[in-house]
């Protein structure tokens, strides 16, 4: 899967979780972009790509993280192809 | 030593900082350690035995985060130990000074056991300490915090701007300003510092204190507060905590720009917030970032692996299930909520306070995941909910802060009885005689007409109405300094109104006159002392 992909199934989620479906990320996308993806979704949304990707953050990597394009590389991190 | 006093304005600050800058020019960490030892002589100047509580704490929490350090790599389990440790010693520390006597209580009131109250001295800003430590054990375990020295650790905790009452600030985002600070006099920190500074003695001094003194008899009064005193006394509270915690965090962020060091942003126009999520990342927002990374994440971390490997739902934005919404956000929210208001004080009225809020936030969270279903377009939504949101924020808070001064809960839901009308609703004789025929109908309507002061309502409708036009109109101290970074993080936003542009703080003649106004009169009203809100907890 190319970071494409993986950016394209990010959005997916994100667009569920908030009931948004204009939402559109990319690498450099931070938090404070997206209206209403505040510290509660946030969570959720990580827990989200975990289940999807069958993979396991540490807490510490999961308030690091400073855009998308970091938790994409993290999960190549996690799965390597 | 209070900020708001001639002594700290006059005597401590410019001492402190002629060392400070002094020092500065021979070697950069005199001038730390020197701010280190007047930031605990301002602590000591409070009650000198507090000194003595936390010293040791401060090289309790040093050993423990070196052990961290130490075996956070090579002995996992024995690392969770020393952290699990680390975080029960603050928790007893702060529960030790907190909330004996208030557990005391609870045992009394619930069994009748007559235990007798252990009556302690809660020393100064020990709730906002406690957390700081508490974050830093974590972080170090964590691998956040990779080097750190005694200095270092002791400068953060004891930095006297934020010492006392917020922001919680991290290791992270401190140490580096502190290393990289060149300890000189600079004219753009000092214009700065100066400018919050006073802003935030004005907004204390001028516009809290004042009406502090007003609504103070309706919290005590013993008959039915009838409607229009009710709302004067919750609506003039809610004004009274917005502008001595908004003037306590200004002369916070000013102080520390004097040394050259930027606090993350507390406070950002509170009241001005369209819904309950968003009034809780305007106000005490450093609290809210705490409480978010070291409770609710962690909670609902947990609670949402253990409920996917259990294959039971979990939450799925538009399509969470009930349970999923009752276990992974509403029960977290209301308890981190829960906790949040144990802290700000050891009382029923607190904790229910904090639970409310955990409530309200729960249904704003639950009609973001609802609303979808029966309002597809989110533009249309903003467009009009906007305002109506606003309206139920402000209630909302408005209703909760009543429970939070109120006495007893017995008081504040007296209080809320008569915000309703349930005590009737009275107008003093001499304005319904202004009246006219418009009275009669008054009276029709139920409105009693009471010997009582009309000066105390003009005084009171005026100030609560300056201060409310104030707080939800005016840009805020953060926007007006943007361009100067004022707080971490804080730029002017991309697209602004132009008038915005014209108003900005420069350091331009006109300004300077303007701020000299503030500052006289912040200084004038300096007389009475008056301790922050937030110094209490």
């Amino acid at each position: 899967m190319t970071e494409q992909d993986k950016l394209a199934t990010l959005t997916q989620i994100l667009r569920d979780l908030l009931g948004d479906d204009e939402i559109a990320l990319a690498m450099d996308t931070m938090r404070e972009d997206v209206p209403g993806w505040d510290s509660f979704n946030y969570v959720n949304f990580i827990v989200a790509v975990e289940a999807e990707y069958g993979i396991k953050f540490r807490i510490a990597e999961i308030e690091s993280f400073p855009n998308v394009g970091a938790i994409v590389k993290a999960i190549e991190a996690a799965r390597p192809r | 030593m209070l900020f708001n006093s001639y002594l700290f304005i006059f005597g401590y600050m410019p001492v402190v900082l002629a060392g400070f800058w002094l020092l500065g020019q021979r070697r950069r960490d005199w001038a730390l350690i020197w701010l280190t030892l007047a930031s605990l002589f301002f602590y000591a100047w409070w009650r000198p035995v507090n000194v003595l509580l936390i010293a040791p704490s401060i090289a309790i929490n040093y050993g423990l985060s070196r052990a961290l350090q130490r075996y956070g790599e090579t002995r996992p389990v024995l690392a969770r130990v020393v952290l699990l440790s680390g975080i029960a010693f603050n928790i007893c520390f702060l529960g030790y000074f907190k909330y004996l006597t208030f557990l005391q209580g609870t045992i009394n009131d619930a069994f009748g056991a007559g235990l007798i109250l252990t009556h302690v001295i809660l020393p100064l800003g020990i709730s906002f300490i406690t957390f700081q430590k508490i974050a830093f054990l974590i972080d170090v375990h964590a691998g956040r915090v990779t080097s750190f020295t005694f200095r270092d650790y002791a400068l953060f905790v004891l930095f006297f701007p934020q010492l006392v009452a917020g922001p919680i600030v991290h290791y992270r985002e401190m140490m580096p300003q502190f290393h990289a600070a060149p300890c000189r006099f600079d004219a753009e920190n000092v214009a700065v510092g100066i400018s919050l500074f006073f802003f935030g003695l004005a907004k204390k001094l001028v516009f809290a204190d004042p009406l502090s003194r007003l609504i103070a008899p309706l919290y005590t009064q013993t008959t039915p507060v009838t409607m229009i005193d009710a709302w004067i006394a919750a609506l003039g509270f809610t004004l009274q905590i917005y502008f001595d915690f908004s003037g306590y965090s200004d002369m916070a962020l000013g102080l520390a720009r004097f040394f050259g060091i930027k606090l993350p942003v507390n406070f950002n126009s509170p009241l001005k917030a369209s819904s309950m999520i968003d009034f809780w990342l305007r106000w005490h927002v450093s609290l809210t970032r705490f409480l978010t990374a070291y409770i609710y994440n962690p909670l609902t971390l947990a609670l949402t692996r253990r409920r996917q490997a259990k294959g039971k739902p979990v939450f799925g934005g538009r399509n969470t299930t009930v349970s999923a919404f009752a276990t992974l956000l509403a029960g977290p929210t209301i308890l981190t909520m829960f906790v949040s208001g144990l802290w700000h004080g050891a009382g029923y009225t607190y904790v229910l306070w904090g639970v409310l809020h955990g409530l309200l936030l729960s249904v704003n969270h639950a009609w973001r995941l609802l609303r979808p279903r029966f309002w597809r377009d989110a533009r249309s939504y903003t467009r009009l909910m906007k305002p109506v949101g606003f309206v139920l924020t402000f209630v909302s808070v408005v209703f909760g802060m009543a429970l939070f001064r109120a006495p007893t809960i017995g008081g504040a839901v007296g209080l809320w009885q008569g915000m309703v009308g349930f005590h009737g609703l009275t107008v003093p004789k001499a304005l319904f005689s202004h009246f006219g025929p418009v009275a009669n109908w008054l009276q029709a309507l139920g409105v009693q007409p009471v010997w009582s002061s009309g000066s105390f309502l003009m005084e009171a409708v005026l100030r609560i109405g300056i201060l409310l036009l104030i707080a939800l109109c005016l840009p805020n101290t953060l926007e007006l300094l943007s361009r100067y970074e004022p707080a971490i993080g804080v730029r002017p936003p991309r697209q602004q109104p132009a008038w915005m542009g014209r108003f900005a703080w420069t350091p331009s003649p006109a300004w300077a006159v303007g701020l000299a106004c503030v500052a006289a009169a912040g200084i004038l009203s300096l007389g009475e002392l008056s301790e922050f809100l937030y110094w209490q907890f």
